[in-house]
């Protein structure tokens, strides 16, 4: 019998067309991914702040800093006034401090660079987190070993609810956790 | 009385029997066209504009929504693919800030004469919401729309941000603070011995006062004039004559257990409407029957208080002198000794009066008798628009039933701060002719707007050499001056107010002023110190308190400690107690003995604005957009008349008419009100100004015009009227017919499908139950019966206690930043109001009841939009809630097509763009909007959400203070500013807590009950206090 071109094309160049689209798509899909949810994300910051020197060695508390994260919704990135707590005095004499007084001394606010973000319709709250015993590094990582600040964990609606399906789990230091809400109110209104 | 019972039993007031409820008339009567639109969930043509090929090929809008799309490409194609933007925190965060947390200040809200205690909500340094003070002795964490909306005015974009001054050419130019001073200082200074008026409106605050006096110290010319167009002076001085001395006192509505509103819209614009609907609702109690009060309102015009009225008769509003003698004589009759000559009270008789003016006699009797039988427990009411004749009969008829016990004598005038009277006024026009005035300063007014024609003070105020406006914004009175000064808006502003003894309240300032404007106080102290400096008004205002007011009150703190304590709290208790009443005057009496004037044509009653006041708040979206409480128009006033009378000359809804009185002329198109007494026509005022922002602006029609400066009834009350119709018709829009749940082609459809359930006081006592034996039986469902362990929210109202006010749709309105649409889109039913109060008539179109019922979405266990969701946008929570997910909406409307309680609201547009072409658009109403709350854009459906950003505010302090949620830690916006505390909400589950009894109330059913969508939103059904045998 003799092979008529439609049976080629059916054959032939249709696997191998929808192989190709697919296997493109799939690996653009895996090889992107960390990429479309930011992960890896870290951005030159106006001053070279290091949070492995303040939190790692240093040991400076989280929230002796981040003064909102028990309190309300925003954790709060601080006013740079609370940086001349201590720079007042320490190390008035490297550049970076140099820039940081600038910034004060001319009441001007330092313009960080964000890098984790939820989109605008989310109303994700650290306190609700922070006060049920959840630790900072659980989504930004560990922040105390990084120099400049880079983005761990995927933020995005699956990442939430992977965690809120499956807390104990995820958060295994934590004994009496419970799921948390998955209902859409709980972040979006 | 036997005479009378004749007269009686062919003039009774109809046994309740209809159970027909209605709308409007177009319900009423079975219009088909009406039917037909009814049925559609969306009205006819509602998509047309839609049509892409009827639009203009390149319209402003779309030139402009092309520009900045190929802007944003350009700009997304050549950002940062992962770029998240800045967080820029602040440089020294001020101490009391914690982002994301409100920080709430008392203040002090001054509206038309009155204080009012706020409590202001601020974010970050910005004010959002406004609400009561609980700690102010009047307010009590209440307060009126009007003060809610203020916060609206803040963020106007078109106030006054620099001064403006007049050009030789007549042209206003900006110029700066430091001229302008420089300028007037100079020209009052050289002003050789003529006049500087200033003229105010009424002034509460003792430092206010003390400026002026200064002022004129420095300034020996200066003269104040006050006035105020709606006013308590009729009251006042009629108490006056009376008693003596003092002022009309404070009524205890809430120990009153028979009241008799005589035109008097005491729940709506009469006097402290915050106080006296609070006190009025505490005696509608369901829990305490023996002392709930009946109310008998006897008025020209279906008012707010009429609404809510156990019995209400229909009365012209000039012949209430009339009736009240009548009544006078006929409560003498029974024994009650009046002291009134009887030859005068002989000419009038209760029943004959009723005969004639279409009373019911058996109504009246039964007032007669209740009057008598609560002597010291019933508080008989005039309007503050009622002639001087009408108050004093009122006040004697109350001191001779012992009703003085339910006067408060504790309101106070603050020295040389009363209004001027109206030959104050001539005098000044005349001067102002003879040139003898120097400069006129209007201190934040508008004479030119407000002041009757016929005085001629328009023209007389050209002839001044020098006119200064202290204005938030341009407006009518401002047009003519030659220096137009921007003042603070007063949540900008320093001050205090003084209106009742034992108590001063504290106005201190929440934001720095937005723009360059400085409080009135502060323009007239530069002036007298001669240079400006900042706080001016601050200090001043301090040191008087230090000098003048703390020495008076036996403080133990040192002065410095108990100012920041009365700022916190924003009251002073000074602790005096309320004078005693004095003695009846009898000699007062003989004003008695005057024969009426002529009662001829029509009479014409004006009122003032429910949502407007007296104009100030025309440029407010949120007050214009609120429906009537009566009947349900916005953007519009309007004359107000009967049914009959609408017959009689020939007009139909919406016609417009021409008014005559003497030679003062109005055209104004014609609402027929069911429950308008024949005859009449009512206008609120407030409207058609012709100076205003672009909100107000030539919204309704400026009825100011009609008043004069001399009637024999006051300025409100005018009678022979004449009337013709002009032929034309204007575009009234109600939203009366808009989403209405109920199908008129069924008849009795409202009673038969349990959307109102009433009764009376006296069913209620004979059978406790008898709202639960209406109530629909179980039936069964297809659904799987879900539970809801845990916390489950739910909501109560109270008809026995809502009013129908509508502050609670303002306050929904500033908490879950809905958007002003625009009279052309209420038109097509597109209103963005989550909440509405559906009103109801039965009986009768000349004599309606009536029923209220706030509707707001009902969180359905088994809610009907959820099913039809084609992308699950509206959803299930496992507390009970109903809800709506913006970001899923793909905008099909199926939900709103499906939800038998009409509750669902689809943004057409992006309103905020669409309105008065991107008014709203201005960045400073960005400031207005709640940060917990998306604001929502085109193509998205939205609804009530039981203000879910308050729940999980609750819910984030009770996981921060480890302690379960408890329903009773959630306050919803509506039930935060409902005035009279008829809504509650709270955790249905939580079987201890005050919620739980109102959820499972004897009175309590649901709305559509047997759809079987088990809505979690109880009403609480109201009781009528008629009387037993009647009915």
């Amino acid at each position: 019998m003799k092979k008529s071109l439609l049976d080629y094309i059916l054959r032939v160049r249709l696997p191998i067309t929808l192989f190709i689209i697919i296997a493109s798509f799939t690996v653009t899909y895996f090889a992107t991914r960390a990429e479309r949810d930011n992960v890896g994300y870290s951005p030159v910051q106006p001053i070279n702040f290091s949070h492995k020197l303040h939190a790692g060695e240093m040991k400076i508390d989280c929230q002796y800093c981040h003064t909102g994260v028990e309190l309300s919704r925003h954790a709060m990135v601080p006013p740079p006034h609370t940086c001349m707590n201590c720079h007042s005095i320490a190390k008035k004499d490297s550049p970076e401090i140099k820039k940081l007084t600038a910034y004060y001394m001319e009441q001007k606010p330092i313009p960080w660079v964000r890098v984790h973000k939820v989109p605008d319709f989310v109303y994700f709250n650290h306190s609700v987190h922070v006060n049920m015993g959840i630790k900072c590094e659980s989504c930004h990582g560990d922040v105390a070993q990084m120099d400049r600040i880079v983005q761990v964990h995927s933020f995005a609606m699956s990442a939430c609810l992977n965690c809120h399906r499956n807390a104990k789990e995820k958060l295994p230091y934590l004994k009496n956790i419970k799921n948390g809400p998955e209902n859409c109110y709980a972040c979006h209104r | 009385m036997a005479e009378n019972l004749d007269n009686q039993n062919n003039n009774e007031q109809p046994k309740e029997s209809d159970s027909n409820y209605w709308q409007s008339f177009k319900e009423l009567y079975k219009d088909i066209s009406f039917t037909e639109a009814k049925k559609l969930e969306f009205q006819k043509g509602v998509e047309d504009e839609f049509d892409v090929d009827k639009l203009p090929a390149v319209s402003r809008r779309k030139f402009l929504a092309l520009v900045s799309a190929s802007a944003a490409l350009a700009a997304a194609g050549c950002s940062d693919y992962n770029g998240n933007g800045k967080i820029i925190p602040y440089n020294t965060k001020p101490e009391e800030i914690t982002l994301g947390k409100p920080n709430y200040y008392a203040s002090t809200y001054v509206d038309n004469g009155l204080d009012y205690g706020i409590l202001i909500k601020t974010r970050e340094g910005r004010p959002i919401k406004v609400d009561g003070n609980p700690d102010h002795p009047v307010s009590k964490g209440k307060t009126s729309a009007k003060a809610q909306s203020a916060i609206l005015g803040l963020y106007d974009p078109e106030r006054l941000q620099q001064p403006l001054r007049k050009t030789t050419s007549g042209n206003f130019m900006k110029s700066t603070w430091q001229h302008v001073d420089q300028e007037i200082s100079k020209s009052l200074s050289n002003i050789g011995g003529k006049e500087i008026s200033i003229i105010s409106s009424k002034i509460i605050s003792p430092t206010t006062l003390k400026v002026i006096q200064d002022f004129q110290q420095k300034y020996s010319g200066a003269k104040l004039y006050s006035y105020q167009i709606f006013n308590e002076e009729i009251k006042n001085s009629a108490w006056k004559k009376c008693y003596g001395s003092g002022l009309f006192p404070s009524i205890k509505w809430n120990e009153a257990k028979i009241i008799l509103a005589l035109e008097s819209d005491f729940l709506g614009t009469d006097g402290n409407k915050v106080e006296s609907s609070r006190m009025f609702a505490e005696g509608r109690n369901t829990s305490d029957l023996d002392n709930f009060n009946r109310l008998y309102s006897i008025e020209g015009n279906l008012s707010l208080t009429g609404l809510n009225a156990d019995y209400r008769m229909r009365l012209r509003p000039d012949l209430q002198f009339e009736f009240v003698m009548s009544l006078v004589h006929e409560i003498s009759k029974q024994g009650i000794s009046v002291g009134v000559d009887p030859s005068i009270l002989n000419q009038y008789n209760l029943y004959d009066f009723a005969q004639k003016n279409s009373l019911y006699g058996n109504v009246l009797q039964l007032l007669v008798g209740d009057l008598i039988k609560n002597k010291g427990a019933a508080i008989i009411y005039a309007g503050r628009s009622l002639p001087e004749n009408v108050q004093v009969a009122v006040n004697l008829l109350n001191e001779a039933l012992g009703n003085t016990k339910l006067y408060t004598q504790d309101t106070i005038e603050l020295p040389n701060s009363s209004l001027s009277s109206t030959s104050d006024w001539e005098n000044l026009v005349q001067s102002m002719n003879n040139g003898e005035i120097g400069a006129i300063i209007n201190f934040d007014t508008n004479p030119v707007y407000h002041l009757p024609s016929d005085l001629g003070f328009v023209e007389a105020v050209k002839k001044v050499p020098l006119i200064v406006s202290l204005t938030e914004s341009e407006n009518e009175s401002s047009e003519l001056a030659h220096y137009v000064l921007p003042i603070s808006h007063p949540f900008e502003s320093w001050g205090d107010a003084q209106t009742r003894l034992g108590y001063y309240s504290m106005q201190q300032p929440v934001i720095s002023p937005l723009f360059y404007t400085r409080q009135k106080e502060e323009v007239l102290l530069a002036w007298i110190s001669g240079n400006y400096k900042e706080n001016i008004y601050h200090d001043y205002l301090m040191n008087y308190w230090q000098s003048t007011i703390y020495p008076t009150l036996n403080e133990m703190l040192d002065f410095n400690r108990f100012w920041l304590g009365a700022l916190q709290r924003g009251v002073v208790n000074t602790g005096n107690i309320p004078k005693s009443v004095g003695n009846f005057n009898k000699e007062v009496l003989v004003i008695l003995n005057q024969n009426q004037s002529n009662i001829s044509g029509y009479a014409v009653f004006l009122k003032e604005g429910y949502a407007t006041g007296d104009g100030k708040y025309a440029n407010n979206g949120w007050l214009q957009e609120l429906p009537h409480p009566v009947t349900k128009v916005t953007w519009d006033n309007y004359a107000s008349i009967s049914v009959a009378t609408a017959k009689q000359m020939n007009v139909e809804e919406k016609d417009i008419i021409e008014i005559t009185l003497d030679d003062r002329k109005l055209k104004i198109p014609v609402v027929i009100q069911p429950g308008s007494a024949d005859n009449t026509i009512t206008i609120e005022l407030g409207y058609g100004r012709s100076k205003c922002g672009v909100v107000g602006q030539g919204v309704g029609f400026n009825a100011n015009v009609l008043m004069s400066k001399s009637s024999a009834f006051g300025p409100w009350i005018y009678t022979s009227a004449s009337i013709r119709k002009t032929g034309d018709t204007y575009d009234i829009v109600s939203t009366m017919e808009h989403h209405p749940i109920d199908d008129p082609l069924v008849s009795g459809v409202v009673k038969e499908r349990k959307i109102i359930l009433e009764g009376t006081v006296s069913d209620y006592k004979k059978n406790p139950k008898f709202i639960q034996e209406q109530r629909s039986m179980d039936t069964a469902t297809l659904y799987n019966r879900l539970d809801f362990p845990g916390v489950k929210w739910g909501m109560s109202i109270d008809l026995n206690k809502c009013t129908g006010c509508g502050e609670c749709v303002i306050s929904c309105n500033a908490e879950n930043n809905i958007p002003v649409v625009g009279k052309d889109q209420v038109k097509v039913s597109r209103e963005m109001q989550w909440m509405r109060i559906d009103r109801y008539y039965s009986g009768s179109a000349e004599d309606p009841k009536v029923s209220l019922e706030p509707m707001l979405c009902q969180q359905c266990d088994h809610a009907p939009c959820e099913n039809v969701c084609p992308v699950a946008a509206t959803n299930h929570s496992n507390d009970g809630l109903n809800q709506m997910v913006y970001n899923r909406c793909v905008g099909t409307r199926y939900c709103s097509n499906n939800c038998p309680y009409k509750v669902r609201r689809f943004n057409f547009f992006n309103f905020k763009d669409h309105f008065r072409d991107g008014y709203q658009e201005s960045n400073l109403f960005d400031l207005v909007y709640n940060p917990e709350v998306t604001v929502r854009s085109r193509g998205v459906m939205e609804k009530c959400t039981f203000c879910i950003q308050r729940i999980m505010e609750a819910r984030e302090d009770a996981i921060r203070d480890h302690k379960p949620l408890k329903g009773s830690d959630v306050v919803t916006a509506c039930q935060e500013a409902c005035g009279t505390s008829a809504i509650n909400f709270g955790d249905m589950n939580d079987d201890k807590s005050e919620f739980y009894k109102f959820r499972n109330h004897e009175l309590g059913y649901y709305v559509l009950e047997n759809l079987n969508v088990r809505p979690n939103v109880t009403y609480l059904a109201k009781l009528r206090n008629t009387h037993s045998e009647e009915a």
